[in-house]
């Protein structure tokens, strides 16, 4: 599904130039759980980004589904993104100012799906992770392990091919972050690709393949079984 | 302690420079455009009053109503203050002026003319606090032909203020000895003249007569209070001292005279009301109305309103991104105290800043305020003196108005809530910011309405058919200087080949002499079916040279015998005569002195014909009642001229004129050029509506620019995660502008029909007017949407477009 080849990506500032991706190349096949690790600053959400296609990277090759998306423009790549993959992060990223409910709606409204269908969906993947009776909530009124499931919840919603979390366990307690890990693997045995960032090897043991960067390069991979 | 604040104040507005250089620059500009209106208002508010005895004068008008005809005069009759000195021991003295028009003063072998020469009675100088530099103001002018002049005057025509002695020739042949010279009349005075000509020199001055009015007369009381005392005794004295001549005059007392709904009384207007309250006949010069002077208070005030709702808004704002430094301080122990300190001393080191640019744009741009508004304001230690102290009420008005918000809402909050940033939501709503920006808007929109409807009122007149066609006629002022020769310069203008036709009067529908008389409708001479109208003496090339159509009969003949007694009459004439077919019927005019037994001293008119109704007066008023009548008067000469050659023309004219009369210049005008200077004052305060109306709007789009930023900025986050979630920048600009244009419409909906009746009132003062198009409104509404949309989108375009990794990175 994922194809990347000699991927660069620098960060320059005033003083500095920083190698955050150095040549890394890599791929994903449909259908697996990736767990993406390595120390703090070695690259690993600028990849993740790159792969969602939020950012562009500056150098090298980038083959989603079979298409060259590296050199795609703003709009393509929106298009795209917003059909195929679904963001989970650590700090959830929920709009303060809308219900649960309106949260997980948003992707649905930007895809152009109708209102009737819209509440249908919502609804079954509210349902799906238990948090219907929550829908009318404000995401300041729910604990971590809530807001969690809602942003998986409207990561899902869409039905993405590709669903990409940085670090989703991160600002959870163990149990809240299981039941977060249990839910990524049932999506996963459901026929969802997942790549996830993350520095716990307890979470990183829920995938089947690590790969571990160091300063922007792979270092190894390790497959689970 | 103090220098800390300071500091921190001016590290933190360093640190947030954008909006810093707005803050400062809309509070500037919105102070700048308040001093001047200001200044403009003072100005308004201050004529007459440089006169030392200011509250004790009062001008003596005159009230009269002939039949279904009413005048005011601001002027009354020449015995009167010589009488009311004589008679009420509290009128400390009384003084008369009467403009003398233009007038000719000869210097070397040249004649200047001169419009600013008046006749005065000795007694001025104690009236009017006109400072004489030399000479004695109570003796200068006792003695006939002698003249009191300005300084600069005297300068202009002896290189030297010592002109005391010197002789001054009127008209190229009436010789007046200076006798004194006396500083510049200020400009905020209702009379302006250079030259004071004693009116001891024309006899009329000391004419008897109690039933015509023709001087401005003005009372000196010794107390102030006596007014409504000398007001009161008025019916009682015109009854001594006019009741014989009106007796003789028109066989009647002033009793009878009143029994048939006539009146004719005396009332009293304060100096200082003069200028914004008097709009009568026979004013010295146009004045202005109180009704521009509150128009321009309220506009003042919005401005300010608007740059403070503004400076309020954007420290509110700003301040709600400082919750955390709040936070972080309180922690550190810094007491509540302290930090409402902090955030008054930013916001009034602000404000002073704002109010230093504001004073220094104010002086820079007020010569060209000037210019525009036909001011000749200066700045003066005098002015400084109410100034400054207003102005550091200012900076601590609006500078602790502006911090208080944030300073008392901040500092309430709990350390941790803060630093939780639980805060921010409850910021974020902003209903008093709201509020803010539709009264922001709200006040734009009434000026553009008032603007649009003060400009197609405007236009309205400029393109207004009046009766008469005022473009290529050219008008010599003072054909009156050829005396019998004038005839002879008529006809020889007349036969030159540009020239179409060539009248003779003074009587111009622009500006010109005017000049009442009483008709009697029929031989009864009721004064009830009395006719007051304008009765101008004209020649038969009058209404073809004017291009004035005939409604019925036929134009004064010279071929006519008869025509001397022939008059014409104006359509508004006649249906105040009643008559179905005005041509052919007789009506008399009074020719006023001693009656003859029963029945009055009358000529009889046949109406001729009927001249279409053409604007004479302002069309503020409604067409009056006019009566032509046909004569020689030599007042001015009016050439129609074709589209030829008008350098090459005029210097015909002016070679024909000097031949007739060497080393008097020929004075001449343009007639539709005239007539814009007679709307002069609507055009002026058109434009200064349009500047007024632009910086209103500048600055609160400046305010608007600023929120937008700052609600952009507040929700940048959001932004991120909804373009992640596949938002197009279409939707995001949409989303933020949204709010703000939601509030526009409110603004709309509640400022259009206020708009609409208060420009509705305005439009009332003219008798002829337009009535307010539904496009005006929409005009209004539409530019301000688009204003605000155009001002957002700076800012909503520019947080839509970024890359939502970087607003999602900052955690
Ligand atoms: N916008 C940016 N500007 C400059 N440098 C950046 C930017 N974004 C990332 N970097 C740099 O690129 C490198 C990789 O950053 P990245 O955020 O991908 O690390 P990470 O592996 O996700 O770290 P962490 O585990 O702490 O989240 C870092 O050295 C970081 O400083
Ligand atoms: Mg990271």
């Amino acid at each position: 599904m994922i194809k990347i080849t000699n991927l660069e990506k620098f960060y320059r500032t005033e003083e500095v130039e920083t190698i955050a991706l150095n040549k890394l190349s890599m791929h994903v096949d449909t259908g697996e759980f990736v767990a993406i690790m390595g120390p703090s600053g070695c690259g690993k959400s600028t990849l993740l980004n790159i792969l969602g296609m939020l950012d562009d990277p500056d150098e090298g090759s980038y083959v989603f589904n079979g298409i060259e998306v590296a050199q795609f423009n703003e709009r393509k790549r929106a298009d795209l993104r917003k059909h195929n993959i679904g963001f989970v992060f650590q700090s959830f990223n929920l709009i303060d100012e809308l219900t649960v409910f309106e949260n997980v709606e948003l992707p649905l409204i930007y895809t152009g799906v109708s209102a009737a269908e819209r509440v249908k969906r919502v609804e079954e993947v509210l349902d799906k992770m238990q948090i219907m009776h929550r829908r009318n909530h404000y995401p300041q009124q729910l604990s971590g392990g809530q807001q969690q499931r809602v942003a998986i919840a409207r990561a899902v919603v869409n039905k993405p091919k590709l669903i990409l979390a940085d670090e989703p366990t991160g600002n959870l307690d163990s149990s809240n972050g299981n039941d977060v890990m249990e839910l990524l693997t049932d999506l996963n045995e459901q026929g969802t690709t997942i790549i996830m960032v993350t520095h716990s090897e307890h979470d990183a043991r829920y995938s089947h393949r690590i790969i571990r960067l160091l300063d922007g390069q792979t270092v190894m991979e390790n497959i689970m079984v | 302690m103090f220098k800390n604040y300071i500091k921190t104040a001016y590290r933190s507005l360093y640190k947030n420079k954008g909006f810093t250089a707005i803050n400062i620059l809309g509070l500037a500009l919105g102070l700048a455009t308040c001093l001047l209106i200001v200044f403009y208002v003072v100005d308004e508010l201050s004529y007459d009053r440089y006169n030392t005895k200011a509250d004790r004068i009062y001008r003596v008008n005159e009230d009269l109503k002939l039949g279904d005809n009413q005048v005011q005069y601001a002027v009354a009759m020449p015995p009167l203050a010589k009488t009311l000195k004589a008679e009420y021991p509290y009128v400390e003295d009384a003084t008369r002026i009467k403009p003398a028009g233009t007038t000719h003063v000869k210097k070397g072998n040249s004649n200047i003319v001169e419009n600013k020469v008046g006749f005065v009675d000795a007694s001025i100088f104690n009236v009017f606090t006109l400072p004489m530099i030399s000479g004695d103001p109570k003796t200068a002018l006792l003695e006939p032909n002698t003249v009191v002049i300005t300084e600069s005057t005297a300068k202009k025509y002896f290189n030297t203020t010592a002109a005391l002695g010197k002789t001054i020739i009127f008209n190229d042949k009436e010789n007046f000895k200076v006798t004194g010279v006396i500083k510049d009349v200020p400009k905020n005075s209702h009379f302006n003249f250079d030259f004071f000509v004693s009116l001891e020199s024309f006899p009329d001055s000391r004419s008897n007569e109690w039933l015509r009015s023709n001087y401005n007369t003005y009372v000196l009381l010794k107390d102030a209070k006596d007014h409504t005392k000398l007001a009161a005794s008025f019916p009682a004295f015109l009854q001594k001292f006019s009741g014989a001549q009106m007796q003789s005059e028109l066989g009647m007392n002033i009793a009878q005279f009143e029994k048939g709904g006539s009146y004719f009384r005396l009332n009293l207007t304060a100096l200082t009301d003069i200028h914004l309250n008097s709009n009568l006949t026979g004013e010295l010069g146009p004045n202005s109305t109180k009704e521009y002077v509150y128009i321009f208070s309220a506009i003042a005030i919005f401005i300010l309103l608007i740059a403070c709702v503004n400076f309020m808004n954007l420290s509110t704002a700003r301040s709600s991104n400082r919750a955390r430094e709040v936070g972080v301080r309180k922690v550190l122990g810094s007491s509540r105290k302290n930090l409402i300190f902090q955030f008054l001393a930013e916001s009034i080191l602000i404000t002073f800043i704002a109010t230093i640019i504001a004073v220094i744009a104010a002086s820079v741009l007020l010569p060209a305020f000037n210019q525009i508004s036909g001011k000749d304001i200066i700045l003066t230690t005098q002015s400084l003196k109410w100034l400054v102290p207003a102005l550091l009420l200012i900076v601590l008005v609006i500078g602790s108005l502006a911090g208080s918000y944030p300073a008392f809402f901040l500092s309430a909050f709990q350390p941790i809530a803060v630093l939780k940033g639980k805060l921010s939501a409850g910021f974020k709503g902003g209903g008093l910011r709201s509020f803010l920006v539709v009264f922001q808007f709200f006040v734009s929109i009434l000026l553009i309405v008032g603007t649009l409807v003060i400009y197609n009122q405007l236009n309205f007149i400029q393109t207004k058919n009046l009766g008469y066609n005022r473009n290529q006629v050219l008008i010599v002022q003072n054909s009156g200087e050829l005396n019998q020769q004038a005839g002879v310069f008529k006809q020889e203008l007349a036969q030159l080949p540009g020239v179409k036709s060539a009248t003779m009067t003074g009587f111009l529908p622009t500006n010109g002499w005017r000049n009442t008389r009483i008709y009697f409708k029929d031989a009864s001479y009721d004064q009830k079916k009395s006719l007051f109208p304008q009765s101008w003496e004209v020649d038969a090339d009058y209404i073809p040279t004017m291009d004035m159509k005939l409604a019925a009969g036929r134009n004064f003949s010279k071929e006519m015998q008869t025509d001397s007694s022939a008059i014409i009459i104006n359509e508004a004439a006649a249906k105040f005569l009643g008559f179905a077919d005005p041509v052919g019927k007789t009506v008399y005019q009074s020719l006023g002195g001693d009656r003859k037994g029963n029945t009055p001293n009358v000529k009889e008119c046949h109406i001729v014909g009927v001249v279409k109704d053409f604007h004479f007066n302002s069309l503020r008023q409604k067409i009056e009642p006019i009566v032509l009548t046909y004569g020689q008067n030599a007042g001015a000469l009016a050439i129609r001229v074709g589209s030829a050659d008008i350098q090459s023309l005029m210097s015909q004219i002016k070679a024909k004129w000097n031949s007739l009369s060497p080393g008097v210049q020929i004075n001449y005008s343009f007639m539709d050029q005239d007539f814009d200077l007679s709307y002069r004052s609507e055009q002026r305060i058109g434009k200064i509506f349009v500047i007024f109306t632009s910086l209103a709007i500048i600055i609160a789009c400046l305010g608007l620019f600023g929120l937008a930023a700052y609600a952009a900025e507040q929700r940048t986050k959001e932004i991120g995660i909804r373009k992640v979630l596949g938002a197009n920048v279409t939707w995001i600009v949409t989303m933020l502008s949204k709010d703000f244009i939601k509030l526009v419409c409110i603004a709309i909906v509640t400022a259009s029909p206020i708009a609409w009746f208060v420009m509705n009132k305005w439009l009332q003062d003219f008798a002829y007017r337009i009535t307010i198009q539904w496009w005006v409104i929409a005009a209004a509404a539409v530019g301000s949407l688009l204003i605000a949309f155009i001002t957002i989108s700076f800012q909503s375009v520019k947080a839509a477009i970024a890359n939502p990794v970087n607003s999602l990175r900052s955690e």
